[in-house]
């Protein structure tokens, strides 16, 4: 859907020219609040207190009719103005990746790579015991926001774009039902 | 957590293992012996010197206990420390029922150590044979006559042989119960009890015949078919076990038979359905989750709704087929396709040991469904998982 590199997009404007955001944000009912595409994954983060099982289908039709299509699916991410806020931050979140997340989550098998930053909102993706962790959310939630929130509070927010099904040895089993 | 974010409380995770960020978010998480409840209870209450706790919840038989005994030393909203391990312990539990008078099968405590062979000649056929402390069907088997009757207990002595099942079940990792097997069409009941009083939230079927010899789950649908007057004896009967076992505050989930001599109570837990199960479940116009009310609850904030949405809802556990390691799963886009159904979660992941029930205890999956009827979302389900295909090696 997106070569070599992730978009994201935060309000309807930003999704004008990407024919895959100007579906997925006009699905009635779901208010997206975030959506980010980065190859074939797509992650969508909504307001709206509806809950996954009942939009989620139409999020798939949105995908599906704009991959039918002929055009690209996401346009290239114009150069926004705060690009160099984003490279910053990159460089500091990077900075506590490398330094303190990565050599925590390794004694349990995992890590975690951060994709991009974008509009001040850190995009990461977990792998070897975190992928498809039982506790995956909160080491996201209950760790890396708080630790972000506390060195880098520029952080506007964090989004997981981790395949988690594909988790091949995950540290902690999902829960059984 | 998702709950949490929705009604904007501060949440602290606490488990039994570190999370290996914990020194980084000292106040987000924390770690706490669940085997030693009163010992968890005094660490969350050094805690709570630091960090204020205004609620606590447990997600499962064992941390509801841990919940308790932390509600009880913080004085906070919660069940008494009794009752919660009356409710994770069959046997404390059934004593509890039994002398309430509440309706259960017979039911006998055996120790492993005992011969077998001369309790198979003393007991009555058929029976189930259940470990005293596990959950989701584990180890639970039926058996019809002394040889079923022996070959079901070298099973569950295997399964009880486990370290980590031995750990889970504690003082009571060498005793079992023989119980009367209960003929009959089965329900969940889905409950909130505020302050004593048990609010049904959801009273699911179960279609699929649980006649054993092992007990896995298949599909739960809600609203039920059961007739009204039938739903209400149900109400009462898990009403009686309520007050029975002391269950004061919290959500409640009660597996119940019916036959002609009416409900029968079958296992009793102070603790909400599976949280993937949960999905299944919205209330109020804002089709607010079961999470959320828990949660409402246990901090003594106003509930919107305990009024369960209008459309029927079924989830299907999938069971497990055959044992190996699961190389693919395949038709899962086919399944989604499904009219009605909403979603389809693999939860088992590639290469994963799939072991069936009884000695296994996790569903590879699930599937959801919503419909207008009970009929037509159990119709949805089984096509979607007729769609699907296991790849085990």
């Amino acid at each position: 859907m997106l070569t070599g590199g992730v978009r994201r997009f935060s309000e309807v404007d930003d999704a004008k020219g990407s024919p895959l955001a100007e579906a997925i944000f006009a699905i009635p009912g779901l208010a997206v609040s975030e959506l980010i595409v980065s190859g074939n994954i797509v992650t969508v983060v909504k307001r709206s207190a509806v809950p996954w099982q009942a939009v989620g289908k139409a999020v798939g039709s949105a995908i599906r009719t704009t991959l039918a299509s002929d055009a690209p699916a996401v346009a290239a991410s114009p150069k926004p103005a705060s690009a160099v806020s984003d490279d910053a931050l990159y460089e500091q979140v990077a900075r506590v990746f490398d330094e303190q997340v990565n050599p925590m989550v390794a004694r349990h098998g995992g890590h975690v790579e951060l994709i991009d930053v974008q509009d001040a909102v850190v995009m990461l993706r977990m792998g070897g015991g975190c992928q498809g962790c039982g506790m995956a959310d909160v080491t996201l939630r209950q760790g890396i926001e708080g630790m972000l929130a506390q060195l880098v509070p520029a952080v506007r927010g964090i989004v997981d774009i981790t395949d988690h099904t594909s988790g091949a040895n995950p540290y902690f089993q999902a829960a059984k039902k | 957590m998702e709950a949490a974010r929705q009604i904007g409380v501060e949440l602290t995770v606490a488990s039994e293992q570190a999370s290996t960020l914990e020194a980084a978010n000292p106040a987000g998480l924390l770690t706490l012996d669940f085997e030693q409840p009163d010992r968890a209870a005094d660490a969350a209450r050094v805690f709570a010197t630091q960090y204020p706790i205004a609620g606590v919840v447990g997600v499962d038989d064992r941390t509801a206990v841990v919940a308790a005994a932390i509600a009880t030393k913080l004085r906070l909203r919660g069940n008494p420390v009794h009752a919660a391990i009356a409710a994770s312990d069959k046997h404390l539990q059934r004593e509890q029922l039994a002398k309430a008078a509440v309706p259960i099968p017979r039911f006998m405590l055996h120790s492993l150590e005992e011969d077998p062979a001369a309790i198979a000649k003393s007991i009555k056929y058929p029976c189930v044979l259940k470990p005293v402390r596990l959950s989701a069907s584990r180890g639970v088997i039926r058996a019809d006559n002394p040889p079923s009757f022996l070959a079901a207990h070298s099973r569950l002595r295997a399964i009880l042989a486990d370290p980590e099942t031995a750990a889970a079940c504690g003082d009571r990792a060498r005793h079992y119960l023989i119980e009367e097997f209960i003929p009959g069409y089965e329900v969940a009941l889905e409950g909130l009890v505020v302050d004593r009083r048990l609010h049904v939230l959801a009273l699911f079927d179960k279609p699929d015949p649980l006649d054993g010899p092992f007990f896995e789950e298949t599909i739960y649908v809600t609203p039920s078919t059961v007739p009204g007057g039938l739903q209400a004896a149900i109400k009462d009967c898990a009403d009686r076990a309520v007050r029975a076992v002391g269950i004061t505050d919290g959500p409640l989930h009660a597996e119940l038979r019916y036959n002609e001599n009416g409900p029968w109570l079958i296992e009793l837990a102070a603790r909400p359905i599976g949280g993937r199960c949960s999905a299944v479940l919205r209330f109020g116009d804002n089709a607010i989750s079961l999470e959320e009310i828990i949660l409402r609850h246990a901090l003594g904030m106003a509930i919107p709704s305990l009024q369960r949405e209008r459309l029927a809802a079924g989830v299907m556990m999938i069971p497990i087929l055959g044992a190996g390691r699961l190389q693919e799963v395949r038709g899962v886009a086919e399944a989604k396709r499904v009219p009605l159904v909403e979603d389809v979660q693999i939860t088992a992941h590639p290469g994963e040991r799939l072991i069936p029930f009884p000695e296994g205890s996790r569903y590879p999956g699930f599937i959801f469904a919503r419909g207008e009827t009970s009929a037509a979302v159990e119709t949805a389900l089984r096509e979607a998982h007729s769609r699907l295909t296991f790849v085990i090696a």
